[in-house]
């Protein structure tokens, strides 16, 4: 059980290797075994993890360049344990809902490295490792998109690529920096977080530090005006990179925002919440607006994501453990709802080779279960009460609230903007007369769509209803992160400033 | 100023130990000529390992020397830093001999001449970096050199003369202005040892100071000419591109090195004294070398020239350590190197195995422009996944070798307060990302234009063994990175930087 966390990470590299001897016709029998082999890891993991621990569980550390204080260090939370098997449940199913003909073989194995790197990002706590991991996934996705994707695709993938690259190399200053403070202060250099939690920074510093982190996070989350690189990606992505993309990808920003600047610069974190919120209300609005006006399937999609990250973000900057943890709820369900939006368009992207919204009309009518099955996944993003999109957004909102009603009503409006903007483009698709006669044609879901769909709705719809069993966790390791915040804060306001928000009395 | 007292040669002050890995090479040299004397109808492959036996055993010397010695009548110093450079430098030379073995006959290496030259090019580095006389080192800057230039013609192709003729100007005045430095100095303090003029320059308070500011302007530019640093490094695309691509590899990594410790050990005297004029002429210098060369190596279309752009602006990445003057930053000036060396001779190797001897016409500029690399993931899917690893690991992406370099070089100028210029080294990686792209584009994301079977025309056994080798420390250089920088730091601070 010692290594489970080095099983999970380098398994599906390993395996991936392995898949270079796989005959192309079974390539992606393998893939889906691989990747459910990997899923029932992550639940092994679950079942072993003790869920009143807030603190960091199975860590592992293996000295790299002790001179330098980098070790491979490995460790798992109530955070990271959930992303994680969000990340191993979304490949299976993503793997299962492949309808790729192109140069099969290669895609999958891409996919597994992507899954290594992806699972490495969550359960790093060396900042080097995590930074290792971070970086060494763009490469995959670089892959998919140049290799599989529209016709823009090399031009969407340098930009994806670009962008990333610039936001996560300022962030490597910042860690360099921040070592060497570890240096300063205790004499041996250190980039493991745990020894960095112990740090209590000044002000100024943690300024500069918080920004340096925030390139590089707000870049990937994509926070508003960084997020001109994702509607491309998306937009020029083969289906599955769109899913792993949305579910998955974008997740590393917020949780590094979770991981890193929270706990470790928490002055820095209160003195930002006002700027960042403003950010990510315009992302919410502003991107919301734009969703409207797409006329791409898929767009619409990638711009609700930017919307909903806003929300993620506004939740995370609430600062108590309502907001936390709902943000990081709001991640998992992001995950599964955005991923089954992306493979339903794929779905009919497959058959009829449109994404365009004006291509299409009335088809619930000759696709009853795929009318069904968008309904029930559109409901949970715009965030329907009973859905498991409802939960993360009413959390995260209502820890807000406790920082400024204001901005917490405007946020709000995200809900109203996204039943506008989903419910239009349902209406455009699904319903009024076919537009288009070949549509008349087209066939409902198939058994393999179905199994993959399936799972999603399902998950939709229990998380819903019963998110208990995940909230419970994941909040025993916010309060953790909260009361490091606590301990941490260098100004007295601050520290304030947090028990209020967490609503603690004896604050003053 | 002091009047300069006659020159007494003890015989003792000889050690003879010192010159030994040097006498080694030239001896391998000499062999080989002799060889060739007695018998005209040799393979190539007979010099070429006679050439790795006697780098073997001028490894196997140097491997052997512990502490600081001097000798050679006072002019050589084998110190640390001296023993680093060595093994790095002849070690780097017998990886790069070996490419030489490729399956197209090349008229150069025909000639055992060739390697002759190769191996005195060797003894002159190896007499470059373990001297602090400006004397000797220059004697080992042109023995290098002279053999270099003649090597570089001997590829029979016009553009080969063309580079040539261009090193060699080059170079000339690059050893005037060395050779006016030097005088300069004397000049000033009366003598040629680096330790000497410090010890003169301090105790005189720095008389003089326009004059002495005169004559390191003027050994930069000699050195900037060698370590292509900007605005000394027109020449470097067109020699790259007139040379083979393993020759290019080598001109990249192997004479650089050699100029790093002369310039450590030359700006030593005044970055410990924190001269403000010479740190801000080498801080613009260096901004300057990072930053110039990537914008120029965005619109290069040409991989090997895109290639020694992107060594330009490596080199400049290096040469931060000699600015900073920490212990870490000269640690990580031979980490840099070390990390280089492995990441460029199997970027050059690929490039040369994928040498065509037919297709491009006698004078043909350019015969390595990416269109030829186009769709390679399709026809030649391994060598297109190596190119690819090689330059993700130029572009600094983890884990892979050249990052843990830049990693500890941006380190180093974090910790020594060098804030703006660790950004600048950040946003210049973030440029060259897009131009590591390039060719990745084109190998991975285009269709072929042009039908081509013989992507690995020039491959041998050796050569593939060679690009095997960097492959694998390249993946697995974090592995690497503990043990080398124990030794690394062991042989620094010996020497006392």
């Amino acid at each position: 059980m010692e290594y489970i966390l080095s099983i999970l990470i380098f398994f599906p590299a390993v395996a991936a290797l392995i898949g270079f001897l796989v005959k192309q016709n079974s390539i992606k029998a393998y893939g889906i075994c691989v990747a459910a082999m990997q899923f029932v890891l992550s639940l092994v993991l679950w079942l072993k993890f003790d869920i009143t621990e807030g603190q960091m569980q199975f860590t592992h550390i293996i000295p790299l360049i002790s001179s330098y204080g980098i070790n491979y260090n490995v460790g798992v939370d109530g955070i990271s344990l959930f992303l994680v098997i969000m990340t191993t449940f979304m490949t299976m199913i993503s793997l299962i809902g492949l309808s790729e003909k192109r140069d099969l073989k290669n895609l999958i194995i891409t996919i597994l490295f992507l899954e290594m790197t992806m699972v490495g990002v969550f359960l790093a706590l060396d900042a080097i490792i995590f930074y290792t991991f971070w970086e060494l996934s763009l490469i995959p996705m670089l892959y998919i998109i140049g290799a599989w994707g529209g016709k823009l695709r090399i031009y969407a993938s340098i930009k994806f690529f670009l962008y990333t690259f610039l936001g996560s190399l300022i962030m490597l200053v910042g860690m360099l920096y921040l070592g060497y403070i570890y240096y300063i202060t205790t004499g041996t250099y250190s980039f493991s977080l745990e020894d960095w939690n112990m740090l209590i920074l000044p002000f100024d510093m943690q300024f500069w530090l918080f920004i340096a982190f925030f390139c590089g996070f707000a870049v990937k989350v994509p926070m508003f005006p960084f997020h001109t690189w994702l509607p491309y990606a998306h937009g020029q992505a083969p289906t599955i990179g769109s899913v792993i993309l949305a579910a998955i990808l974008l997740k590393m920003g917020t949780y590094g925002f979770v991981r890193f600047s929270l706990p470790l610069f928490p002055d820095a974190s209160v003195y930002f919440t006002i700027p960042i919120a403003i950010l990510a209300l315009i992302a919410i609005v502003y991107t919301a607006m734009v969703a409207y006006a797409q006329e791409d399937m898929k767009q619409v999609i990638a711009y609700s994501s930017v919307s909903h990250m806003g929300v993620i973000i506004l939740g995370i900057f609430a600062l108590n453990v309502e907001g936390i943890g709902g943000a990081i709820f709001l991640m998992i369900s992001h995950g599964i709802v955005s991923g089954a939006l992306f493979m339903l368009v794929g779905v009919v992207y497959d058959r009829t080779h449109t994404k365009m919204i004006k291509d299409y009309g009335g088809i619930a009518s000759v696709m009853p279960k795929y009318a069904t099955i968008f309904a029930i996944v559109l409901m949970a993003s715009i965030g329907l009460p009973l859905t498991i999109g409802f939960v993360g957004e009413f959390l995260s909102l209502l820890g807000f609230f406790k920082v400024s009603a204001t901005l917490t009503f405007i946020a709000g409006l995200t809900i109203i903007f996204g039943a506008v903007y989903m419910l239009t483009m349902y209406k455009k698709v699904f319903f009024g007369p076919i537009k288009n006669e070949k549509n008349n044609e087209l066939k409902d879901l198939n058994k393999t769509e179905l199994s993959a769909l399936i799972p999603l709705v399902a998950l939709v719809v229990i998380l819903g209803v019963y998110p208990k069993p995940i909230l419970k966790s994941i909040e025993t390791s916010v309060n953790h992160v909260v009361e490091v915040m606590k301990i941490k804060a260098f100004e007295d306001n601050t520290r304030v400033e947090i028990l209020d928000r967490n609503s603690i009395e004896g604050a003053r | 100023m002091n009047s300069i007292s006659p020159i007494a040669i003890e015989f003792a002050s000889l050690n003879f130990p010192t010159i030994v890995p040097m006498i080694i090479a030239i001896l391998g040299a000499l062999v080989i000529l002799i060889i060739d004397l007695i018998n005209k109808n040799l393979d190539k492959s007979l010099y070429v390992m006679i050439a790795v036996l006697f780098l073997i055993i001028d490894l196997g010397v140097i491997i052997g020397f512990t502490s600081d010695v001097r000798g050679f009548f006072d002019l050589l110093l084998v110190d640390g830093i001296s023993i680093l450079s060595q093994g790095i430098i002849v070690l780097a030379s017998i990886f790069f001999v070996l490419t030489a073995m490729g399956k197209l006959r090349f008229q150069e290496y025909r000639y055992p001449e060739y390697f002759a030259l190769y191996l005195f090019m060797v003894a002159g580095f190896q007499f470059m970096v373990s001297s602090d006389s400006l004397i000797l080192i220059l004697v080992g800057l042109e023995t290098a050199s002279m053999a270099l230039y003649t090597m570089i013609a001997m590829h029979n192709r016009l553009n080969a003369l063309e580079a040539a003729i261009k090193y060699f100007t080059m170079g000339v005045l690059s050893t005037a202005f060395f050779a006016f430095g030097s005088l300069i100095f004397y000049a000033v303090t009366g003598t040629v040892e680096f330790g000497k003029i410090s010890e003169v320059l301090v105790a005189s308070n720095y008389e003089n100071y326009p004059l002495i500011l005169l004559g390191v302007v003027f050994i930069l530019g000699a050195l900037g000419f060698k370590l292509s640093l900007v605005p000394y490094h027109t020449w470097v695309a067109d020699v790259y591109e007139g040379s083979t691509a393993s020759l290019a590899g080598f001109l990249s990594i192997v004479p650089k090195m050699a100029a790093f410790v002369v310039a450590l050990r030359f700006f030593e005297i005044f970055i410990a004294s924190s001269d403000p004029f010479v740190e801000i002429i080498l801080y613009i210098t260096v901004v300057l070398t990072i930053t110039i060369p990537n914008i120029v190596a965005l619109l290069q279309n040409d991989i090997k020239r895109m290639l020694a752009y992107s060594s330009i602006s490596n080199a400049g990445f290096a040469m931060t350590a000699i600015l900073i003057g920490s212990t870490q930053a000269t640690e990580g000036l031979f980490l840099y190197w070390m990390m280089f060396l492995i990441t460029n001779l199997g970027a050059f190797s690929l490039i040369w195995i994928n040498r065509n001897k037919t297709s491009s016409d006698f004078s043909s500029t350019s015969d390595n422009a990416m269109d030829k690399y186009s769709g390679l993931i399709k026809k030649e899917p391994f060598f297109a996944l190596l190119m690819g690893l090689f330059l993700f690991s130029l572009a600094g992406i983890p884990p892979f070798a050249l990052f843990w370099g830049k990693l500890y070089l941006i380190g180093s100028a974090v910790n020594a307060g060098y804030l703006m210029l660790a950004l600048i080294m950040i946003l210049n990686s973030a440029i060259a990302g897009y131009y590591y792209l390039k060719p990745i584009v084109f190998m991975f994301f285009k269709e072929a234009t042009e039908q081509r079977d013989d992507i690995l025309l020039n491959s041998t056994t050796p050569i593939k063994v060679v690009i095997g080798v960097c492959t694998v420390l390249v993946i697995f250089s974090i592995f690497l990175i503990e043990p080398l920088l124990e030794i690394i730091s062991y042989y620094v601070q010996i020497s006392g930087y």
